[in-house]
């Protein structure tokens, strides 16, 4: 949370492109060039990286989990869900192929996972980028919703993802999330077991959790501490993460949703 | 970019034309060559999103005569297993399969446009996209009808504009609103007796049910390998094993 806070301090101590452009009337030319240089880098990262985060939604979408795996770094992490924490590019791969079996798209499956929505920043040193934003899942089983917060890092010149996280906001069956919602993953939910536990424990809708955001607001420019991040949220090892796991639930894993007040 | 915007951007610079500095110059005009052309290729990005967007918004509500002003002149539009038109004219009478010019009343045809991937020739003269195309179809009498598929499209750069030159739309997916994909899988159209395509598809694919992977224009982007040998799922219906 500390670091994130922090990342979020030096995002609004960037200085706006206006202000880069008229800082110094007395540079040279080959420093005025050297600044355009920066500034037109950053806008081709920050396209290439919304590109990476879409380009991983297409291959969730057909099931194409070795390609997949090669948009993450050697040290890469992804968290997805409740599941918690696995640790690096191979693991990435084994989370997939056991959760999800092999490569490639099968008959009578639909996992479509649309990335929507990006908000990307990039360092002032250009070497790491953030994006939030969302998939719109429309499946066989029903509608989904994760959340990103992701994290890239630019090694020799190629962005990969440092940090994936995708906590739950709301899953469903076709009946929709008037009639039913599926609990949150947890650790043990199914193979493989995670390498660390979630970095927060949170239930999804009917309740919910305010992702924190990497960004400060753009318009006053301060970070800002969401408080409170969401109901039945609660960190690791507590005794709400344990029920965590039950609140709501039923055998099947649904979490049925009560009647609307009748006036 | 423009003689305009270059010449502004050299007084920007402050760019001089003495002897002495001749030499100076010419280094930084290379740069500012290299930035512009940099500068051009994300504009062409922002161009052509705007593009295919705007295909959208007219497709949506039957503008037929508009969305095929978006292709070049010898531009093909494909959807489904609709087979190939060329041409702006057979374009324009192939949309007419889908309904009237103007969207008649009662009906939605939505097909979003979503999640761009382009990428772009190193001239700036062509480029390719691929797209999230969802639907919402709806028409008098009939349920709601949730959709999907994968646009695979090119664009030419002509007289400094960008035009569609190769629309394909692959329908995967397409469900009645009320029971969904466990329930209803809703066949693609296939080939216009009234107006016959001027070829037939260029892949034979099967939507949902079957499965089928739209190939990919673009290459891994961290290894910058070429994506073209994933295979395809096996389908007993089209005869791929």
């Amino acid at each position: 949370m500390l670091k994130r806070t922090l990342l979020a301090a030096a995002l609004a101590a960037l200085p706006s492109p206006a202000i880069a452009q008229d800082a110094a009337p007395n540079m040279t030319a080959e420093q005025r060039l050297d600044e355009l240089d920066k500034r037109i880098t950053r806008l081709e990262d920050m396209n290439q990286v919304e590109k990476l985060q879409r380009i991983y939604g297409y291959f969730v979408d057909k099931g194409q989990w070795t390609q997949l795996s090669e948009l993450f770094a050697d040290d890469a992490t992804l968290e997805i869900g409740g599941k918690g924490i696995f640790l690096g590019k191979k693991r990435v791969l084994e989370y997939m192929h056991t959760a999800f079996g092999p490569d490639g798209a099968k008959e009578g499956l639909l996992v479509n996972h649309m990335q929507f929505q990006p908000i990307v920043d990039i360092s002032p040193d250009g070497k790491t980028a953030w994006v939030r934003s969302r998939a719109f899942v429309m499946s066989i089983g029903g509608w989904g919703l994760p959340l990103y917060e992701d994290e890239f890092t630019k090694q020799d010149g190629v962005w990969k993802f440092s940090r994936e996280s995708g906590p739950f906001t709301m899953y469903t069956s076709w009946k929709g999330w008037g009639h039913d919602a599926l609990n949150n993953t947890w650790p043990d939910k199914f193979d493989p077991p995670p390498d660390l536990p979630p970095t927060t424990v949170y239930l999804t809708y009917p309740a919910y959790y305010i992702v924190p955001f990497h960004y400060p607001n753009p318009v006053t420019g301060k970070p800002f501490k969401v408080e409170p991040v969401g109901a039945y949220q609660a960190p690791p090892g507590t005794k709400e993460q344990e029920e965590s796991r039950k609140v709501g639930q039923l055998a099947n894993g649904t979490q049925p949703i009560a009647e609307p007040p009748k006036d | 970019m423009s003689a305009r915007m270059s010449l502004a951007l050299a007084m920007l610079l402050g760019l001089s034309s003495t002897p002495a500095l001749a030499q100076d110059n010419a280094k930084l005009e290379a740069r500012i060559a290299a930035y512009r052309h940099r500068v051009e290729l994300l504009e062409d990005q922002n161009a052509i999103e705007n593009l295919q967007a705007t295909y959208g918004y007219y497709f949506d509500k039957g503008l037929w005569d508009q969305a095929a002003d978006l292709f070049t002149k010898d531009g093909s539009f494909e959807y489904g297993q609709r087979g190939v038109y060329i041409g702006t004219d057979h374009i324009r009478r192939a949309m007419l399969l889908f309904g009237p010019q103007g969207l008649a009343a009662g009906h939605l045809n939505n097909h979003m446009q979503l999640q761009a991937v382009i990428t772009i020739a190193d001239d700036g003269l062509s480029a390719k996209a691929r797209w999230q195309g969802m639907i919402m179809l709806a028409r008098p009498g009939g349920n709601g009808i949730w959709g999907v598929g994968i646009y695979e499209n090119q664009y030419l750069k002509q007289n400094g504009v960008w035009k569609i030159s190769r629309l394909h739309f692959y329908v995967t997916a397409k469900t009645d609103y009320d029971l969904g994909w466990l329930k209803s899988a809703i066949p693609m159209e296939g080939e216009s007796a009234l107006f016959p395509p001027d070829a037939p598809p260029t892949e034979v694919y099967r939507a949902y049910p079957g499965a089928y992977i739209p190939p990919y224009d673009y290459k891994n982007p961290v290894t910058g390998k070429s994506l073209a040998d994933i295979p395809e799922p096996p389908d007993s219906v089209v005869g791929r094993k």
